[in-house]
C-alpha cells in the first residue's frame, strides 16, 4: 500500500467530500464498540512464549545428572537433563537440556539455595517447600540458573567434528591428513617410538636421577673430589646436560600443557610419577600478572581480591567486566544489579565502555596500560587529603590489629634495611634489638609511638608511620615513607596526564573510595594486569585497598576461597608412594633467578637469551614454544598437550608464529594432543587422542575466590557421546604402567591411615576426592536407599553401559560409598547460610536473604567476614626485589610504580611516562565477548547465532578522521599483518583506542577442511537460523550464524617481542604476556 | 484547508470545516465495514452498493484516478459476480489471487516444502505465515477476533472488519462525556499499526487486476481498497505519525 498515489501533485481529500461520499452506505451492523477491548502494551514487548512457557513436562531425579559446567572458566554448577528415550546413535544418552544446580549458591543468585539435605526427588520435581512454584511464580529452584554459554554445552559436547578415534599424523605435521587408529598401537607408539613418523618413545626420552645425588657428586667435581669425567660418566644417560647439571634430569623434557586436572596429571603423573618439573597451565595467557600482583601485596594463603557486593556502598571495578565475564553472568550479575538497585554506587574503569560500564555511576576511560598511574594518583590524592586510615595503617602486628578489631594489618611501619642491596625489612635481630636466639628475633621492626623506640612490631601496639632513621648504625626507613616517595614521584596532573584522565575525575573516585569507611572495595583483574607492566598496576591498584584497609570487612573486600577438602582428608591423593621428585630449571624459567645457574657464566651474563621469570611460578605459558625453538635453557622432547583448554595458537599473543614451531620434528620429535577436536594447536601433532568433553569426564574444577560461604563442585560424566574417547589420565596410567613408574596401579593411593589403594582409572581418583569432600568438617548425611536407587538410575540412564556401578563402589569403601553418592548426587558440597537451614527454608522461602539478614549467618562474623584472609598486607613486597631483570641485571621494584610496555630488550612499545615511537596511531585492546566462553564455544550454532563475528570498536573521532562508517569493510592494519573486519562505530570506546572481542578468526574445529582416513569433511558453513525479536514488535529479525571461521583472531594481530620474535610481549615480574599493547591503523575497504 | 507540516506534509490542525470526529470515525468504519463485506463474498451487500453507486462516489473523492466504468452497469448480476469472486479469491485455480497476506510475503516464514498451486519454492507465498501471526497479534491486543476471513487473521475481510471496528471503537470514545485520552491515542495508534500491515495490496490489486480482465468489478475494487487504505493510513487516522512503516 504505496503512500506516495496522491503525495507527487499535492491533491487531498476533503474530509467532508468524503463524509458525504460515503454517507449511503449502510450503517455498520455488528462492529459494536463491545469488540474492541484495547490493551496495546503487549504490541511492544515481545511476544509472552519467549519468557514465560506454560507448557511443561516433569522430570524426576532420575534424569537428572548434577555436574559441572566447563564451556567457560566460571565452572557453574549445572545439572543435566537426560533426555527420554534416547540412544539411537553412539552416544548413550542425549541431552534434554542444561540448567543452573539448585543445591549450589553460585547459581541460585540472588535468592538462597535449597537445602544440601533436600531429596534429589523433591528437587527435580519443584517439590522442595519454600522452593517456589513454577505454576504460580514461572520460575521454581528446581532449576537452577544457566547463562547461554552453559546451556549451548549440548554443541559442545554432540559436535559433530568432535575426534572419535586416535589419530596418527599422515605426511607432516600440520598436513591436515589424519588416519585412525587403536588405542593399543596409539600408546605403544607414543611409548615406545615409531619408525613410520620417525619419532622416539617417551621410553627412550624419559629418565630420571635424585637430585641430592647428583649435586653431591658435582659439588665434589668443584672441589676436585670427583673427575669430571667420572661425573660424566655416571650421570649422563639421565641428566640433560652433565656441564650444566641444574638443568636436572632428562625427565624434565618430557612437557605436559594443559589447564585442567592439575592435582591428578601435574600432582601425581607428572611430578611424582614421572618426575617432569614441566607441567604447565595457562596462566601466562591468563591473569597471572594480576594473581601475581595481589600475592606480592598480601601475605595470607589466598590472595586474590573481590568485593563483598552485598553491602558494598561503593564499588570501583578496574579492567574487569564482571556482568559478562570473570564469574559473570550466572553468580555476579545479580548481584551486582540488586546491589545497585539497592543503592551501591559502581565506578568501572575501562577504555571500554562494557556492559558493565554501562551500568556504572561514572565511566573512567583509562588509557590502556596507564592504570598504575591513575591508581597512584588516586593514592596521591587520598594522602593529600588525610583520607587514608591512619589507625589502620599504625597497627603494625596482628595483635594490634586484633585490639583494634582489624583482621588484617599492614607492612607501612615495618623498617627496610634500605643500605642493603635487596632491600630486605628489618627484623628485630638485624638491628640488635634483641639476641638473634630469641622468640621474637624474626619479628618486623617498627618504630614505637609511644616511646619513640624501635621494637619488635609484635610488641607495639601503635607504630610511627614516618620513619628515616639509623638503628645501631643501620639505615632504616618505613615502608610508609618509601612508598610515599614513590606515590609523590608525580603530581597529580602528571598522573592525569598519564592516565588521559582528568584531575577532577580522579579526585572523585578517590574522594568518592574513601568517604565509606571499610564499605568500599575494588574489583580489578586483566585490564590493568595484561601488560608488561601489569604487576607494578596491579600492586598500584592493591595499595589503595590497604589505604582504607577494608580487608575482611563486610562490605569491603573478600578473599575466602572457603572450601572443603579435597586431596587430603580420607586419602592423601597428592602423595605418591616412593614417586619421584622433580627438579631442575623450569623449561619456563620461573621461580628461579639467572645468576644463580650455571647458565649465567655460560652465556656469560646479561643480557640472557630468553627471558626470566624469578618472582613468579614458571607458568609463562606464552615461552614453551619460542624455548623448545631455541633450547633454551634446553630442548623440548616431547610434548604432550591437552588443547581443550591451553589451545595456545589461539590463545597466545603472537600463537601465529607456534605452528611453524610444532611442524619441525627437529625442534620437538613428538607431539601428542589430547583433543575433542582438531584444533588449531592440536592440528600439528603427531597423534590426537580422543578425549571426552566435560560432560563426559571428571574434574574438580577450581572454585569461585569469591564467595561468602564454602563448596566444592565435582564434575562426574553425564553421558557418553564418543564411546572411543578416553580421559587423558587413564591414557597417563596405561602409559604409566607400561613404563613402570610410580604413583600407578596396585598400592598407588595412600588413606589417611597409610593403607594403599590402586589407581587403575580416573574414578579411582576422582570417587576417593568425592569421599574426601564428603567427610570433612561434619560428614555429609549418608544417601537413603531411595537415593542410592536414584543414583544407579541416573547413571545407568546417562552413560549407559559405560556406568560399571561395582566399579565405582569398588573406589571406596562401603562405609564411605553412601556419603559419595550425597555427593555425586549434589554435584559437589554446598555450604548453607545459615544452621538449621532446611526448616528456615521451608518458613521463609528462597527469596529470604538468610546469609545477609541472620544473625547467625554462616557468611559474617559480626562485621567482618566469615572466612578471612587475615594477614599482613604489603605497601613493599621484599620478595620482589630478589629477581632481576634477566636482560639488564636491574633489580625489579619492591614498591608500585608507574612503568612502560616494554619489549624484553627495554624497547618502549607504549609509554607511560616516557616516549614511544608508534608506527600505528591506534592501540588495540580486547575482551571476552558476552555469548562465547571461549575460543572452542564458537562451535556452537547457537553461540555464532548471537554474534556472528567480532567488529573492531572505533569512536567517531577516529573513524570520521578515516571516513569510516558504521558495518563499513575495514582493514586493520597491526604492521606485520594486516586483517579484514568490520567497523562498530561507537562512542563506548575511548578517541585513539579501538578493539573486539576475541574467541574469533578460527582455524581448527571444523573452520577448515578435514581429512580423516581419506575422507574430507569440508569447513562448517554458515548455519542456524532463529528469529528474535527486538524492541519493535513483529519488525526484526537476526541470526545467521557464519561459518566457524568468522571474524578475526586478535592474537595473530598482536606485536611480537622485538628481541625474540617468536612469541608476544611478557611481564618478567608477573609473568603474563601482554595482549592490549598493539598498535593498528585503520582504513576502508 | 488544513494547516500542514511542511515537512511531512500531515495536517496539524483542522480546518474549519472539516467534519466532526465522531462523523470522520464512523464514515471511515462504513467504508471498511463494506470492503470487508465485499472480500469475505457477501455478495448481497456487494450488489447494493454497487446499485447505489457507493464505490463510483468514494472513487471520485480520491486522489487518484480510477476506472469505474466496469461498476457502473445498468443491472447488476448477483450470481455472475459471485462466480467471479470464487474464481478469483476462493477456488485456487488459474486466476486465483489469495486475498491474504501470507500468500503474497517475499520472505518465507521458515523453509517448508509445499504442493500448495499458489506458492513456488523457494519464493514464499504461504497460508498462515509471519503476516497472519502479526495481524494476529494485533487482534490480540484489541481482544479482537474476527468473524470474517475463513479464520485467515491476515484474509482482507478479516483486517477491514477489524479497521471497522476499531474505527467505531474511535467513534464511541468521542462520544463520550470525557472522552479518555490514552484509549482514543492506543485506537488510533492500533489503527496506523493495522494499515502498516497492508504494504503487500499493492500486489494484491496488480494481481486482481492481471486476473479480472473480463468483469473488471474485483480489479476496480482492488484498486479502490488499495487507494483508500493508502489515503487512509496517510491522512484518515488520526495517530501521531511516528508509526513505523512495517510494510514488507
Amino acid at each position: 500500500m504505496s503512500t506516495d498515489d496522491n503525495s507527487e501533485d499535492g491533491a487531498s481529500v476533503s474530509r467532508r467530500d468524503f463524509v458525504k461520499a460515503v454517507g449511503s452506505i449502510g450503517a455498520v451492523a455488528g462492529a459494536s464498540s463491545a469488540a474492541v477491548n484495547m490493551d496495546l502494551d503487549g504490541l511492544w514487548t515481545d511476544a509472552n512464549q519467549h519468557y514465560v512457557g506454560d507448557d511443561y513436562g516433569e522430570y524426576g531425579a532420575s534424569d537428572v545428572i548434577h555436574t559441572t559446567c566447563g564451556q567457560c572458566n566460571t565452572f557453574c554448577p549445572i545439572k543435566v537433563r537426560l533426555d527420554d528415550g534416547s540412544g539411537t546413535g553412539e552416544y548413550s544418552s542425549l541431552v534434554r537440556k542444561l540448567a543452573g544446580n539448585p543445591y549450589s549458591f553460585l547459581n541460585t543468585q540472588p535468592f538462597a539455595q535449597v537445602p544440601y539435605e533436600s531429596d534429589p526427588e523433591d528437587v527435580a520435581m519443584g517439590d522442595v517447600d519454600g522452593s517456589g512454584d513454577v505454576d504460580a511464580d514461572r520460575w521454581s529452584l528446581s532449576g537452577g540458573r544457566i547463562c547461554l554459554k552453559g546451556q549451548a554445552g549440548i554443541q559442545t559436547a554432540f559436535d559433530s567434528y568432535r575426534v572419535r578415534k586416535p589419530m596418527k599424523r599422515v605426511g607432516s605435521r600440520g598436513s591436515g591428513e589424519w588416519r585412525t587408529i587403536s588405542w593399543e598401537q596409539a600408546i605403544e607408539e607414543i611409548v615406545e617410538g615409531d619408525d613410520e613418523l620417525g619419532h622416539p618413545g617417551i621410553r627412550e626420552l624419559w629418565a630420571h636421577a635424585p637430585q641430592d645425588e647428583v649435586m653431591a657428586d658435582w659439588d665434589a667435581v668443584q672441589s676436585g673430589e670427583m673427575d669430571k669425567s667420572t661425573f660424566d660418566e655416571k650421570w649422563e644417560d639421565s641428566l640433560i646436560d652433565t656441564d650444566h647439571p641444574d638443568l636436572g634430569p632428562k625427565a624434565n623434557q618430557i612437557v605436559d600443557v594443559g589447564g585442567f586436572r592439575r592435582n591428578f596429571i601435574r600432582t601425581r603423573l607428572w611430578h611424582q610419577g614421572l618426575g617432569s618439573i614441566n607441567s604447565i597451565h595457562h596462566a601466562g595467557t591468563c591473569g597471572f600478572s594480576s594473581v601475581m600482583g595481589n600475592v606480592r601485596s598480601h601475605d595470607g594463603k589466598k590472595k586474590r581480591q573481590y568485593p563483598d557486593i552485598e553491602n558494598c556502598e561503593y564499588l570501583i571495578v578496574w579492567g574487569t567486566n564482571p556482568m559478562v565475564a570473570n564469574k559473570g553472568p550466572t553468580w555476579l550479575a545479580p548481584k551486582l544489579t540488586n546491589a545497585i538497585e539497592d543503592g551501591m554506587r559502581m565506578d568501572v574503569v575501562d577504555p571500554r565502555l562494557s556492559k558493565t560500564a554501562e551500568k556504572a555511576d561514572t565511566w573512567v576511560p583509562v588509557e590502556p596500560g596507564a592504570d598504575g598511574a591513575l591508581a597512584l594518583g588516586m593514592a596521591r590524592w587520598i594522602i593529600e587529603h588525610d583520607r587514608h586510615d591512619i589507625e589502620y595503617l599504625q597497627n603494625p602486628s596482628e595483635s594490634s590489629a586484633s585490639a583494634d578489631d582489624e583482621p588484617t594489618w599492614s607492612d607501612a611501619s615495618h623498617l627496610v634495611l634500605v643500605d642493603e642491596e635487596t632491600g630486605p625489612k628489618a627484623r628485630a635481630a638485624d638491628l640488635d634489638l634483641v639476641p638473634s636466639n630469641a622468640d621474637n628475633a624474626d619479628d618486623f621492626v617498627v618504630v614505637d609511638a609511644e616511646s619513640g623506640e624501635p621494637r619488635p612490631a609484635s610488641d607495639v601496639d601503635t607504630a610511627v608511620l614516618d620513619v628515616e632513621i639509623t638503628v645501631n648504625g643501620r639505615r632504616v626507613e618505613s615502608a610508609w615513607s618509601q612508598y610515599r616517595d614513590r606515590v609523590y614521584e608525580y603530581t597529580l596532573d602528571e598522573y592525569a596526564d598519564m592516565a588521559g584522565i582528568p584531575v577532577e575525575q580522579i579526585a572523585n573516585v578517590a574522594d568518592e573510595f574513601t568517604s565509606h569507611g571499610k564499605q568500599a572495595a575494588i574489583m580489578a583483574y586483566r585490564g590493568p594486569a595484561k601488560h608488561t607492566n601489569g604487576f607494578y598496576n596491579t600492586r598500584a591498584i592493591a595499595t589503595l585497598q590497604h589505604l582504607i584497609g577494608n580487608y575482611d570487612w563486610k562490605g569491603g573486600q573478600i578473599t575466602p576461597y572457603a572450601g572443603y577438602n579435597t586431596m587430603s582428608g580420607r586419602y592423601e591423593l597428592g602423595q605418591v608412594p616412593d614417586g619421584h621428585s622433580p627438579w631442575g630449571i623450569p623449561l619456563l624459567r620461573g621461580g628461579i633467578n639467572y645468576e644463580d645457574t650455571s647458565l649465567f657464566e655460560r652465556d656469560d651474563g646479561y643480557p640472557a637469551k630468553r627471558p626470566w621469570f624469578p618472582v613468579a611460578p614458571p607458568q609463562a605459558a606464552q615461552e614453551i614454544y619460542g624455548s623448545a625453538a631455541d633450547e633454551y635453557p634446553y630442548g623440548v622432547e616431547a610434548l604432550f598437550i591437552r588443547p581443550y583448554s591451553n589451545n595456545h595458537v589461539m590463545g597466545v599473543a603472537g600463537g601465529d608464529q607456534i605452528p611453524a614451531i610444532l611442524q619441525d620434528t627437529d625442534t620437538i620429535p613428538l607431539v601428542v594432543a589430547s583433543d575433542t577436536v582438531i584444533g588449531e594447536t592440536s592440528k600439528h601433532a603427531d597423534y590426537i587422542l580422543p578425549e571426552p568433553t566435560y560432560l563426559e569426564r571428571w574434574e574438580n574444577f577450581g572454585t569461585y575466590p569469591n564467595k561468602r560461604l564454602a563448596d566444592e563442585k565435582i564434575s562426574q560424566p553425564a553421558v557418553s557421546v564418543v564411546p572411543n574417547a578416553r580421559p587423558f589420565e587413564n591414557v597417563l596410567i596405561d602409559m604409566w604402567k607400561r613404563l613402570d613408574l610410580p604413583g600407578v596401579g596396585d598400592e598407588s593411593i595412600p588413606d589417611a591411615d597409610g593403607d594403599l589403594f590402586p589407581l587403575d582409572q580416573a574414578e579411582d581418583f576422582y570417587l576417593k576426592l568425592a569421599a574426601n569432600i564428603a567427610y570433612d568438617r561434619d560428614p555429609v548425611p549418608d544417601a537413603s536407599q531411595d537415593e542410592l536407587q536414584v543414583f544407579k538410575e541416573s547413571h545407568e540412564k546417562g552413560l549407559g553401559e559405560q556406568f560399571d556401578l561395582d566399579r565405582w563402589q569398588a573406589a571406596v569403601t562401603d562405609e564411605e560409598w553412601p556419603k559419595v553418592v550425597t555427593v555425586l548426587n549434589r554435584g559437589g558440597r554446598f555450604e548453607e547460610p545459615v544452621d538449621d537451614y532446611a526448616s528456615d527454608f521451608e518458613e521463609k522461602g528462597h527469596e529470604y536473604d538468610f546469609a545477609g539478614r541472620r544473625d547467625d549467618t554462616n557468611a559474617y562474623d559480626g562485621d567482618h567476614m566469615r572466612y578471612k584472609l587475615g594477614s599482613r598486607v604489603d605497601f613493599y613486597s621484599e620478595v620482589v626485589p630478589n629477581g632481576k631483570h634477566s636482560y639488564t641485571g636491574e633489580r625489579f621494584d619492591p614498591l608500585p610504580r608507574v612503568d612502560d610496555v616494554e619489549h624484553y630488550d627495554g624497547t618502549v612499545q607504549a609509554a607511560v611516562s616516557g616516549e614511544e615511537n608508534r608506527d600505528r596511531p591506534l592501540r588495540l585492546i580486547n575482551w571476552k565477548p558476552r555469548t562465547q566462553g571461549m575460543h572452542r564455544t564458537q562451535n556452537s550454532p547457537w553461540l555464532r547465532e548471537t554474534r556472528p563475528e567480532n567488529p573492531l570498536w572505533m569512536n567517531p573521532q577516529d573513524a570520521e578522521e578515516r571516513g569510516i562508517e558504521n558495518g563499513d569493510e575495514i582493514a586493520i592494519d597491526a604492521g606485520r599483518r594486516t586483517v579484514d573486519g568490520i567497523a562498530m562505530v561507537t562512542s563506548g570506546i575511548r578517541p585513539g583506542v579501538v578493539g573486539a572481542m576475541w574467541g574469533w578468526g578460527r582455524t581448527g574445529d571444523g573452520a577448515e577442511s578435514e581429512t580423516v582416513d581419506g575422507q574430507t569433511r569440508g569447513p562448517v558453513e554458515a548455519d542456524g537460523h532463529t528469529p528474535y525479536q527486538f524492541d519493535e514488535p513483529m519488525a526484526d529479525e537476526a541470526g545467521l550464524a557464519k561459518g566457524r571461521d568468522a571474524g578475526f583472531a586478535i592474537n595473530h594481530i598482536q606485536p611480537l617481542d622485538g628481541e625474540l620474535g617468536d612469541t608476544g610481549l611478557s611481564d618478567l615480574v608477573g609473568g603474563s604476556n601482554a595482549q592490549y599493547d598493539a598498535f593498528v591503523d585503520v582504513e576502508r575497504r | 484547508m488544513a494547516e500542514t507540516d511542511e515537512e511531512h506534509g500531515t495536517p496539524t490542525t483542522a480546518a474549519r470545516d472539516d467534519p466532526d470526529p465522531v462523523t470522520m470515525a464512523r464514515a471511515r468504519s462504513r467504508v471498511y465495514d463494506l470492503l470487508a463485506a465485499t472480500f469475505d463474498g457477501e455478495m448481497g451487500r456487494l450488489v447494493s452498493a454497487l446499485d447505489d453507486a457507493v464505490f463510483v462516489s468514494l472513487a471520485e473523492v480520491l486522489p487518484i484516478s480510477i476506472e469505474t466504468g466496469d461498476l457502473e452497469t445498468a443491472e447488476t448480476d448477483e450470481r455472475a459476480l459471485g462466480i467471479g469472486y470464487d474464481n478469483l479469491f476462493v477456488v485456487p485455480g488459474s486466476h486465483y489471487v489469495p486475498p491474504f497476506a501470507s500468500a503474497h510475503a517475499i520472505d518465507p516464514s521458515e523453509e517448508f516444502e509445499s504442493d500448495s498451486p499458489y506458492h513456488s519454492a523457494g519464493e514464499a507465498g504461504e497460508l498462515l505465515g509471519d503476516p497472519a501471526a502479526d495481524i494476529a497479534h494485533l487482534y490480540d491486543a484489541a481482544s479482537f477476533e474476527p468473524e470474517r476471513g475463513d479464520d485467515i487473521p491476515d484474509h482482507l475481510a478479516a483486517v477491514f472488519e477489524f479497521m471497522a471496528a476499531l474505527c467505531e471503537h474511535e467513534a464511541a470514545i468521542l462520544e463520550e462525556a470525557d472522552p479518555d485520552a490514552e484509549a482514543l491515542t492506543s485506537v488510533r495508534e492500533l489503527q496506523a499499526l493495522t494499515l502498516s500491515h497492508l504494504g503487500w495490496l499493492d500486489q494484491f490489486e496488480a494481481a486482481v487486476a492481471a486476473e479480472d480482465t473480463v468483469e473488471g468489478v474485483f480489479a476496480a475494487l482492488a484498486r479502490i481498497a488499495r487507494t483508500f487504505t493508502a489515503w487512509d493510513a496517510r491522512d484518515g487516522v488520526q495517530a501521531d505519525g511516528t508509526t513505523p512503516d512495517k510494510s514488507p
